[in-house]
C-alpha cells in the first residue's frame, strides 16, 4: 500500500491542546457585552390549544427585556432539519413548525420565551406568564396514530393519517414470485425504542442583531450554512446579512443539530431583535431531553426468504416509525432505514415500505446511524433465525449472501468497494468464533454467548438530499497554507483530518496548514457534518482545492526553474526537479546568486516571489460528492446472569472497512464511541413516556447511559478496501460503529440463552421475565 | 444570609470574589472568574463535566455551594499545566486519542488527576471507578482509560 507523509498517520489532533487545557471555546462558554439570557416556557400538555396567553406581569418584572410568543414573532413555517426546509426536487418539503404556535403538540413544546439580565430573572418571568390551555386528545404510538379515530396532529398529510411527507417505497424484482420460489421464509415484527443522542453540550445559541439589521448567531449547529438559510427564511432576511458560526467547538452532535439546535437559534434571534441586545440561550439538560430530537422508535417488520442452499431470494422490509410531534427528519430516516436495509445482501426480489407517523411525543430526528440501526437489529436477528432453520453457520450464511463489488442493488450509485468478507473473517478470528457452542458448563447460572451483526452505511446523503461541498486553499505570502471549509468539527476530528489531506496534496508538513471552519462568513457553502460525510465529502473538496493550488504553484515554479511543471514534485515545502541530485542547490540557503542554475525552490521563496509580482495562489474545490458504502462486522460476547436477567457485554470486536484511515487513531475513536452507543442501544438506553406524554427518562440520572465502569473490551479492526471515489481511498465511518451492534448483542444473547428477543433494550427486567417462563414478548 | 466575599486558593493564587448564597461553585468559576474550562453539562452533578479538585478531592462543582469553598484549595484544568509544561494527563490525552468533542475532557482530566495525586499505581478498576462519574459520549472511554493509565506510568517514571 502506498505510503504517505501525512495521510494515514495518527498525528495529534490540532484541537487537542485547546481542549486539554480548558481554553477551547464552545457556544455555552460564549459571552458578549450587554448580553441577556433567554429562557423558554414549555407546554405541560402533550396536545392542547392555547386559548389565551397573558405576558403583562412578566413584561413588568424588572430586568426583563423581551417576551416573545406566537403573537409577536414571525408566522413563517419551517422545519428544523437542514435538509427538509429546502429539499431535493421532486420531493416536497414538509414544513410544520413555527417558532411558537397557538397549538402545542408535545410536553416541552415551545410556548413563549423571555430575555432578561440574568437567568434567574428570566426563569422568574416565565412563572408570571399566564397561559390558558384547552386540552386536546393525544396519541403516543405510531400504529395507533394512523387509525381513523386518532387525533389529527398535523392536517396536511397526503399519504395517510398523520404520516409526514412521503411513504418510501423501494421495489426490486418481483417480490410475490420471489417468495413463492423460496424454500424457507421467516417473518417477524420488532419494536425499537426511543433513545437520545445525549451529546455532552446541550443545545445553545447566542444571537446578536446589529443596528444595521445584520444577524450573527454563534451556536452548536452541525451545519452552519443550511442553518443560516433556515434563519433567513424565518426572519425574511437575506442570507448575506446573516452569519452563523461555531465558536468554534461543538460539544458533540450525533445528529441532534443537523440544522437548528432544536429551536435555540430562532428563539435567540427573536428575543435579540425585540430586546436590541445580544441574547444567549442554553438548554438545560432536561430541556435537551424533552425538547430536542430523539432517535425514531417504532415498528420494523422483516420477511426474509431463502433457497435450501441458503441463497437469499426475497426480502420484504416494512417500517412505521414514531416521528413525534413535528417532522424534522421523519421522511429521510425511514428512507435510509430501507435503502441500507436492502443493500447489505444480494437479494433479487425485495421491497421496502416505510414511513414515520406523527404522535404527541418529542420530535424524532437524526441520530447517529439515522434509521440504519433500526433496520439492522431486526434484519440481523432474522438472518440468524434463518441460519438456524437452514442448519447453517451464521457466518457461512452471511458470507454466501453479502453484496460484492459490481452487484446490482437499489442504491443510485455503484458499489465500488467492499471489505465486508475480510471484516467477517478477521472479526471472527479475533472473537474466537470457533468457541461458540462450547462456552458453558451444564448447570451454569451465568451463560456466555457469541453473536454477529453486519451492515453498511453511506458516506454522504447525495443523491437523496442536497449535499455538496466547497473549499478554498490560499497559499500565504510566506508559503504557509490557509484552508477554508464550511464544515464544523463536532468532535469527529474534521479540523485535523482536512488539514492532513491538504498537507499531503501540497507536499507540506501538517503544521504549515491552518484551517478556518464552521463559519458562514469566512467559508464557502458546505452542507455540513452529517451522514458520515465530512472526511469523505468535504475532504474531496479539500483535495480538489489543494490540487488546484498545487497546479498553480507548479506552473509558476516551472517558469521559475525553467522546466516543465510535470517534472516537479513537492516535499516538505520544497519544490524540486524529480530525478536530479539536490545536493549543492542553493534553495533555502538565502545565498542564491543570480544566474545560478536552480534545481529547487521553497514554497516560502516562491510565494514571496509571486507576491512581489502581485500574485497569490488560490485553489478552489467545488464538488458534488459521489457516494460509497462503508462496511462493518461486529462480534459480541455476552454473559447473561440467569438469576438477575443482567446482560453483560464482555467484548465487542468491530471490524470496519473504512476505505482508508486518514488518521487511524481518530478512526478507531469513532468506532469505539459508536460501539459503546450501540451497546447502550442494545442493553440499557430507552426513553419511555407516561400516560400524559411526559418523558420518564429525562435526565442523565434516569437515562441509563453506560459509564467507564460498564465498558466491555472493544477491539476496533480497520480494513482498508480502497474506495476509488474517496479522498486517498477513504469513505464514511462516523455512524457505522452503532449500526450492527444491537444485532450482534441480541444474537449473542440468543446463543447464550436460546431466547430470541424482538425488542431492545435487553434490560434486566425484560430478560429476567423472559427467563422465568414468560418468554420474550412478540409484536 | 447575604452576599459575601469568598476567599479561597484557586490554581495556586489567593482569590477573592463576591458570591451570593445561592451561587454554585461552577457559576462563580465560569461566570465571575472566566474559567471556561469548567464545563456545565447538566447542573445536577450527573455528568461530571464541571469536575474540579477541592482540597484534594474531585467534586462536581455544579452542586457545591460556592460558600463551601471558603478557605479551600481549588484546582481547575487551567491550573494544572499548559504549553511547555503540560501535565502528564494532558499529554497522554492529546497523544492517545482520548479527546474528541472535548466537552468532557477538562472534568475527566481533573477526576483522573485527583486519583493519580493519591494513588500512583491505580489498577484498571480504580481508574474506571475514578472516572465513572464523568460521562463521555464520544470515545467509549477506551482511549481515556489508556491515557490515564499511561499518565500514571509517566508520573511514576518521572519521579
Amino acid at each position: 500500500m502506498k505510503k504517505y507523509n501525512v495521510v494515514g498517520h495518527s498525528v495529534r489532533r490540532l484541537d487537542a491542546a485547546e481542549k486539554a487545557t480548558g481554553t477551547a471555546m464552545f457556544s455555552t462558554d460564549f459571552t458578549l457585552p450587554g448580553m441577556l439570557y433567554g429562557k423558554v416556557l414549555r407546554s405541560p400538555y402533550a396536545h392542547a390549544k392555547i386559548v389565551n396567553i397573558d405576558t403583562t406581569e412578566a413584561e413588568k418584572l424588572p430586568g426583563v427585556k423581551a417576551v416573545t410568543t406566537y403573537r409577536n414573532t414571525p408566522r413563517e413555517i419551517f422545519n428544523t432539519s437542514a435538509t427538509m426546509t429546502f429539499t431535493v426536487p421532486a420531493l416536497k418539503p414538509v414544513l410544520d413548525q413555527y417558532i411558537f404556535d397557538n397549538v402545542v403538540r408535545y410536553v416541552g413544546d415551545e410556548v413563549a420565551a423571555v430575555a432578561a439580565v440574568s437567568e434567574e430573572i428570566a426563569e422568574e418571568a416565565l412563572q408570571l406568564i399566564k397561559v390558558e390551555y384547552e386540552e386536546l386528545p393525544t396519541v403516543f404510538d405510531p400504529l395507533e396514530a394512523m387509525k381513523p379515530e386518532a387525533p389529527v396532529i398535523h392536517a396536511d398529510c397526503g399519504e395517510g393519517k398523520n404520516i409526514p411527507g412521503e411513504i418510501i417505497k423501494i421495489p426490486v424484482g418481483d417480490l410475490k414470485k420471489g417468495f413463492e420460489e423460496c424454500d424457507v421464509i421467516i417473518e417477524k415484527r420488532f419494536l425499537l425504542p426511543i433513545v437520545k443522542q445525549v451529546q455532552m453540550e446541550t443545545q445553545a445559541a447566542v444571537a446578536q442583531v446589529g443596528v444595521d439589521g445584520k444577524i450573527t448567531v454563534w451556536s452548536t449547529t452541525q451545519t452552519p450554512h443550511p442553518t443560516r438559510m433556515i434563519i433567513a427564511k424565518i426572519f425574511g432576511v437575506p442570507n448575506s446579512k446573516i452569519r452563523v458560526l461555531n465558536p468554534p467547538y461543538v460539544g458533540g452532535g450525533f445528529g441532534v443539530r443537523i440544522g437548528l439546535s432544536a429551536k435555540a437559534e430562532p428563539i435567540a434571534v427573536a428575543l435579540a431583535m425585540q430586546a436590541g441586545k445580544p441574547v444567549k440561550i442554553v438548554y438545560s439538560r432536561k430541556e435537551d431531553f424533552i425538547a430536542s430530537d430523539t432517535r425514531h422508535g417504532g415498528y420494523v417488520t422483516v420477511k426474509l426468504g431463502a433457497k435450501k442452499d441458503g441463497t437469499f431470494h426475497a426480502l420484504d422490509l416494512r417500517a412505521a416509525l414514531n416521528g413525534g410531534a413535528y417532522c424534522s427528519f421523519s421522511t429521510e430516516t425511514p428512507g435510509v432505514l430501507g435503502a441500507m436495509g436492502l443493500s447489505v445482501y444480494r437479494i433479487p426480489n425485495q421491497s421496502y415500505f416505510g414511513h414515520s407517523v406523527y404522535t404527541n411525543t418529542t420530535p424524532a430526528g437524526a441520530m447517529r446511524g439515522f434509521g440504519n440501526p433500526q433496520a439492522m437489529f431486526p434484519i440481523e436477528s432474522v438472518v440468524d433465525m434463518l441460519a438456524e432453520e437452514l442448519g447453517m453457520d451464521p457466518l457461512e450464511l452471511r458470507l454466501k449472501n453479502i453484496m460484492k463489488v459490481g452487484d446490482p442493488w437499489c442504491l443510485p450509485y455503484p458499489c465500488n468497494s467492499t471489505g465486508l468478507a475480510e471484516c467477517i473473517e478477521k472479526g471472527a478470528k479475533s472473537i474466537g468464533w470457533e468457541r461458540r457452542g462450547r462456552l458453558n458448563q451444564p448447570g451454569a447460572k451465568k451463560l456466555r454467548g457469541i453473536g454477529v451483526g453486519v451492515g453498511t452505511h453511506c458516506s454522504n446523503s447525495w443523491p437523496f438530499c442536497v449535499d455538496y461541498d466547497n473549499a478554498i486553499v490560499t497559499v500565504q505570502q510566506d508559503g504557509s497554507i490557509h484552508l477554508a471549509s464550511g464544515v464544523p468539527d463536532i468532535g469527529t476530528g474534521t479540523s485535523t483530518a482536512l488539514p492532513q489531506l491538504a498537507a499531503e496534496v501540497l507536499g507540506v508538513k501538517l503544521e504549515e496548514v491552518s484551517l478556518t471552519f464552521g463559519d458562514t462568513l469566512s467559508t464557502p457553502f458546505d452542507i455540513g457534518s452529517h451522514a458520515s460525510r465530512t472526511c469523505y465529502a468535504a475532504g474531496t473538496a479539500v483535495v480538489a482545492a489543494a490540487k488546484d493550488a498545487r497546479k498553480q504553484l507548479l506552473e509558476y515554479a516551472g517558469d521559475f526553474l525553467k522546466v516543465s511543471p510535470e517534472r516537479l514534485e513537492i516535499k516538505d515545502s520544497l519544490i524540486y526537479i524529480t530525478g536530479q541530485e539536490l545536493v549543492g542547490d542553493c534553495a533555502g540557503t538565502g545565498v542564491c546568486q543570480s544566474g545560478e542554475e536552480r534545481k529547487s525552490v521553497t514554497l516560502q521563496e516562491l510565494a514571496y516571489h509571486a507576491h512581489l509580482r502581485n500574485k497569490q495562489f488560490i485553489g478552489v474545490g467545488r464538488i458534488v460528492p459521489e457516494n460509497a458504502p462503508p462496511w462493518h462486522a461486529h462480534f459480541a460476547e455476552v454473559e447473561v446472569d440467569t438469576e438477575t436477567g443482567q446482560v453483560k457485554v464482555i467484548k465487542v470486536v468491530a471490524a470496519h472497512d473504512v476505505g482508508k484511515a486518514i488518521n487511524p487513531i481518530i478512526v478507531e475513536g469513532q468506532i469505539e464511541g459508536g460501539v459503546l452507543q450501540g451497546v447502550g442501544y442494545a442493553v440499557t438506553e430507552e426513553i419511555r413516556y407516561d400516560a400524559k406524554g411526559r418523558q420518564l427518562h429525562n435526565s442523565l440520572h434516569k437515562y441509563m447511559l453506560l459509564t467507564a465502569e460498564d465498558v466491555p473490551e472493544i477491539e476496533a479492526i480497520l480494513i482498508e478496501a480502497n474506495e476509488p471515489s474517496g479522498p486517498f481511498g477513504a469513505k464514511g465511518v462516523g455512524e457505522a460503529g452503532l449500526v450492527p451492534t444491537a444485532g450482534a448483542i441480541s444474537n449473542a444473547v440468543y446463543n447464550a440463552t436460546g431466547l430470541r428477543f424482538y425488542d431492545i433494550p435487553l434490560t434486566e427486567e425484560k430478560v429476567f421475565k423472559a427467563l422465568k417462563g414468560d418468554g420474550p414478548a412478540t409484536y | 444570609m447575604s452576599a459575601k466575599i469568598l476567599t479561597f486558593t484557586l490554581n495556586g493564587e489567593t482569590t477573592k470574589v463576591m458570591v451570593e448564597p445561592s451561587d454554585m461553585l461552577v457559576d462563580v468559576l465560569r461566570d465571575k472568574l472566566n474559567l471556561i474550562g469548567v464545563k456545565k453539562g447538566c447542573g445536577q452533578g450527573e455528568c461530571g463535566a464541571c469536575t474540579v479538585i477541592m482540597n484534594g478531592e474531585a467534586v462536581t462543582s455544579c452542586i457545591v455551594p460556592a460558600m463551601k469553598a471558603e478557605g479551600a484549595v481549588v484546582e481547575t484544568v487551567e491550573g494544572i499545566g499548559g504549553p511547555g509544561k503540560y501535565h502528564p494527563l494532558q499529554e497522554s490525552f492529546m497523544d492517545l486519542g482520548a479527546i474528541q468533542c472535548g466537552f468532557c475532557t477538562p472534568g475527566m482530566i481533573m477526576s483522573a488527576k485527583a486519583l493519580l495525586d493519591q494513588n500512583e499505581q491505580p489498577t484498571r478498576e480504580e481508574i474506571r471507578e475514578a472516572i465513572s462519574g464523568n460521562i463521555c459520549r464520544c470515545t467509549g472511554y477506551v482511549k481515556i482509560e489508556e491515557a490515564v493509565s499511561a499518565a500514571a506510568k509517566q508520573i511514576k517514571e518521572g519521579k
